[in-house]
């Protein structure tokens, strides 16, 4: 199509259409239908504050057709209608407003209760405005940074001069609005003096301009967010001026939400701007000057101004139409306005331009409670001529420049409203859904809102919140607080999800260096913590054969890996772990649970003890960062001269398990790697092909192991000669299941699998990993206290008979029938010929050699702690 | 949304949004404490409306912790790390 493609219509656009002044110019005069009652609603504000023009643009729904550029190729349609917005089915609702009381929701299909389930879905079918494509993909909208010193939120006069001014003194400025400069303004001298300063602060580097940038929410900081195309502002000024302008006040009367209602700035931008005849014949109704200033604009496009409906005390003395003084008191019409009622007389029209009195664009100024904000222009203070909204920019801006007091924030008394009509457009709402609900007890503007839902729809009170105020002021005179403004929060402009979650954190996925290593040789991979770790290359059973009669490889570059070192390094770790650090002379380990001071199990590990005071640490893979803020929280704590760094990510880390590791890695290494020179739970330096690496000999899978630590650059290098020195001996990588299998076999717990928040040492017979006798560490007088209680449930190792199916993970324990605990960890073992597995066992039951249902096949409680190797023969060799 | 700078003693005035929050500070074992208190201590925390003392890890800069006074009503931090905490009551 040449022009929109308006539901199916090619509707022509001409240079600087926004989407409704196109459409307004090819005869549209209904919009959309309103909320509740579908009843038509047209053009109203043409400045993107009331909800009437909102349509569904390209697939995204409620875009604001006033403010929105047209584009030839547009697919615009209308929402809320079936089966269109011109002959609406839904609009028989507007005769059943009996059914749908206010507050309806609460009431209506509750009773008899049958019906509720019958009326729900239909409600749910008709609530929302628009339907979002769910196949739609969201995008990834980023967010963007800036620090001015001044920041200016408005151009119009007072904004542009409070930008030059604030920059004349010397400040970095920056200033937004949410159209362009002028972009609403029909020629004439504020149209003029605006161009003039547009042009004038374009020509100061120190300015940066951001226009379409509406802002949505102030906060403490202060930090001003906004919205620009496809990317979030986080805006951190040292000082902020608003000057965000004014906006003529809702007037409630008989049927105000007719099409050809319209406020009479919004009549003169589609007339003086857009070129677009609002009418041809029209009424003004104006409450103070600028009302009368735009019958030039209106008349100028073709609109004969048959009456002026003027309150009592203007100066119309230049009118040359008709003046009746008083108010507007009802439109007539059906689908559109064809007359109004002013001072008890009708008068044809098409078109009523309401020149109500200027309300200050508030919203962000009652954001700005206790913040460094100055309000300048019409946003401070209603009815400003043009010198003195230049002149208030220009103080403003100065005042900004040298740091502004903190902002208080006195709202305004609000004005009358009329006896009939809607309030709210949004919801729809009306004066008398009002005062219904003040009779049912909700008298206060605030519980008003929550009960009828009004200036809780797009508009977000723009249209409806002052004669919300003014309706509860008036049922209750005597109350002052009734009328109070209702509160506001962010954001003061609808946005998008997409826009709201700008700059959202990425989702993490961390491989170590091998990973592609992994993959290419079948590698499955799995989550652990933020790493994807490999699960297993296709064969448990035999990488688990592997480990045992022979040699494998596991890549364990996923463990926490930190240096600890400074003057307080030996002291620190005293009090972190529970077992002794002081006494580990350079070159031995030792393994280290981590307490919190509930005395609870929070992870797990080694410590070397590099010597001059200074230790290398690992934790558990999903342990790492956690524990790093852990325990520099602690140094700051006890205010210990300490450095934790996190080496995790630096460096690699394999693990050499089997009878043959040490032949195998002896192939590649000229070290001493005898069980004299290297023994069991020492550390030692050592290069391996060529790497150097920090050497530990562990047992957590239960045979002859060496783990290697090195750069992590040197990943690859290293895992292909040792492959290439095994093979001589079938050497296998093995992924976590494998390494699961086989430390359950050792009896080792891993932490958060066989361990939960309430888990001691007590519970899991890991007394010796405790040494209570030492001054302080963390978790002790918690486990002190513990003593002194029985553990109602211990986790114990169980056996099953050869034959008997392994249960699952998770299964229950059971005995006589009743509940008694829950499995962990259970795996049928290849080298015992039986099922294997810890469990949450109740005290009652737990003793050695008990017989437990577990998965309800009979069990006994083990009476070691290794299901194999129990005297560790093999990780000693 | 709330936005406050803190100023790390490495990295200089950053983005509060760069540091995680970690919690109010709490006081050391008491070992004179009676069990009462000492679940307390462990357990239930001020949530202070109004002056706290508090600990912020640097995430996204120098990964070190700071330890600040914050007015929990306005955000505005009166005592930056370093700086003493004055009266500030840390547990009631
Ligand atoms: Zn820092």
């Amino acid at each position: 199509m040449a022009g929109i493609d308006f539901e199916g219509t090619d509707v022509p656009v001409q240079q600087g259409d926004t989407i409704a002044a196109a459409l307004y110019r090819s005869g549209t005069r209904i919009f959309s239908r309103s909320f509740k009652y579908h009843r038509p609603r047209g053009l109203y504000c043409v400045s993107g504050d009331c909800p009437n023009c909102l349509v569904t643009v390209d697939g995204e729904v409620n875009v604001r057709a006033c403010e929105c550029a047209a584009r030839a190729g547009q697919k615009v349609t209308r929402q809320n209608a079936w089966p269109s917005a011109d002959r609406d089915a839904l609009a028989v609702i507007d005769k059943l407003h009996w059914a749908l009381p206010v507050g309806f929701y609460y009431k209506a299909g509750i009773k008899p209760k049958f019906a509720w389930p019958m009326v729900e879905p239909m409600i749910r079918k008709m609530a929302g405005l628009g339907f979002v494509d769910h196949h739609d993909a969201p995008r990834h909208l980023e967010r963007v940074n800036w620090h001015p010193d001044v920041l200016v939120v408005g151009a119009g006069v007072a904004g542009l001069e409070a930008a030059l001014a604030a920059a004349g003194a010397g400040s970095t400025v920056m200033l937004i609005d949410e159209t362009t400069p002028g972009a609403r303004v029909a020629s004439g001298p504020t149209r003029a003096a605006i161009d003039r300063l547009t042009a004038a602060v374009a020509a100061v580097p120190a300015i940066t301009t951001s226009w379409n940038t509406p802002a949505t929410g102030l906060f403490e900081g202060p930090l001003l967010i906004a919205v620009s195309g496809d990317e979030t502002f986080h805006i951190h000024p040292q000082a902020i001026v608003l000057a965000c302008g004014g906006r003529e006040i809702h007037r409630v009367f008989t049927d105000n939400d007719l099409p050809g209602v319209m406020l009479a700035r919004g009549a003169a931008r589609l007339a003086g701007v857009h070129g677009v005849r609002p009418g041809a014949r029209a009424v003004v109704w104006a409450e103070q000057p600028e009302a009368l200033e735009h019958i030039a604009a209106l008349t100028a496009a073709g609109v004969e101004v048959v009456a002026v409906v003027a309150a009592e005390g203007l100066d119309t003395s230049a009118v040359t139409c008709e003046v009746i003084r008083g108010e507007v008191t009802a439109a007539k019409g059906r689908k559109r306005v064809s007359a109004i009622v002013a001072a008890g007389r009708t008068i044809a029209c098409d078109l009523l331009a309401v020149g109500s009195e200027i309300q200050p664009n508030e919203h962000l100024v009652r954001l700005a409670y206790d913040l460094p904000v100055v309000v300048a222009g019409d946003a401070a203070g209603h009815g400003l001529t043009l010198d003195d909204a230049m002149a208030s920019g220009r103080a403003a801006g100065e005042r900004a420049a040298a740091g502004p007091e903190l902002y208080a924030v006195s709202p305004a008394t609000p004005r009358t409203c009329g006896a009939n009509g809607y309030v709210c457009l949004c919801e729809d709402v009306s004066v008398k859904d009002l005062e219904v609900a003040i009779d049912e007890g909700f008298e206060s503007a605030e519980l008003l809102k929550r009960y009828t839902t009004v200036t809780m729809g797009p508009c977000q009170g723009r249209v409806c919140a002052d004669q919300l105020r003014a309706v509860a002021a008036r049922k209750n005179p005597d109350l002052h607080r009734v009328a109070n403004a209702t509160t506001l929060r962010p954001p003061v402009r609808p946005i998008t999800l997409e826009q709201a979650i700008a700059g959202a954190p990425h989702h993490m996925e961390r491989h170590t260096a091998l990973t592609a290593k992994h993959l290419s040789i079948g590698g499955t991979m799995m989550w652990a913590g933020p790493w994807k770790r490999v699960e297993a290359y296709g064969d448990v059973q035999a990488e688990y054969r592997a480990v045992r009669e022979r040699v494998g490889l596991i890549d364990v570059g996923t463990l926490g890996k930190f240096l600890v070192a400074g003057p307080d390094a030996t002291e620190f770790l005293e009090r972190i772990y529970p077992m002794r650090v002081a006494d580990l002379e350079a070159g031995r380990l030792r393994y280290g649970l981590l307490l919190e001071e509930g005395g609870v199990i929070i992870d797990d590990g080694t410590v070397c003890a590099l010597g001059d005071g200074r230790y290398y640490l690992t934790v558990t893979t999903t342990g790492a960062e956690r524990l790093e803020s852990w325990m520099g929280d602690w140094a700051e704590a006890w205010g210990h001269d300490v450095y934790v760094v996190n080496q995790t990510a630096s460096l690699g880390a394999l693990n050499v398990a089997g009878p043959q590791a040490r032949a195998l890695l002896q192939k590649l290494s000229d070290d001493p790697l005898d069980r004299e020179s290297f023994p069991y739970i020492r550390h030692r330096q050592i290069t391996v092909a060529g790497v150097e690496c920090l050497a530990m000999r562990l047992g957590f899978v239960g045979e002859l192991a060496y783990e290697l630590h090195f750069p992590a650059s040197q990943s690859a290098k290293l895992w292909d000669a040792i492959i290439a020195a095994g093979a001589e001996w079938d050497i296998r990588p093995f992924g976590l299941m494998a390494q699961r299998l086989l430390r359950l076999e050792k009896g080792h717990i891993i932490i958060a699998q066989d361990t939960d928040f309430e888990t001691t040492p007590w519970k899991v017979g890991m007394q010796w990993a405790v040494k209570l006798d030492k001054d302080d560490f963390v978790g002790k007088a918690a486990l002190e206290r513990h003593l002194k209680r029985d553990d109602r449930e211990l986790l114990v190792p169980w056996t099953m008979g050869a034959g008997t199916a392994c249960p699952p993970e998770g299964a229950t324990v059971t005995m006589n029938g009743n509940l008694a605990g829950r499995v962990t960890s259970a795996w049928h073992s290849p080298t015992l010929g039986h099922p294997i597995g810890l469990a949450w066992v109740k005290r009652a039951y737990a003793a050695a050699g008990s017989s437990i249902t577990v998965g309800g096949s009979p069990a006994t409680v083990f009476s070691g702690h290794a299901f194999y190797d129990p005297e560790g023969e093999k990780l000693r060799a | 949304m709330s936005h406050f700078y803190i100023r790390c003693p490495n990295c200089g005035p950053r983005a509060c949004s760069e540091f995680s929050y970690n919690g109010e500070v709490r006081p050391l074992a008491d070992p004179a404490a009676s069990e009462a208190a000492e679940i307390d201590r462990l357990w239930l925390r001020r949530n202070a409306n109004g002056l706290q003392r508090e600990r912020w890890f640097h995430a996204a800069g120098c990964r070190r912790f700071v330890t600040i006074t914050r007015d929990t009503r306005t955000n505005i931090i009166v005592a930056q790390p370093g700086e003493p905490a004055g009266d500030v009551a840390t547990h009631a």
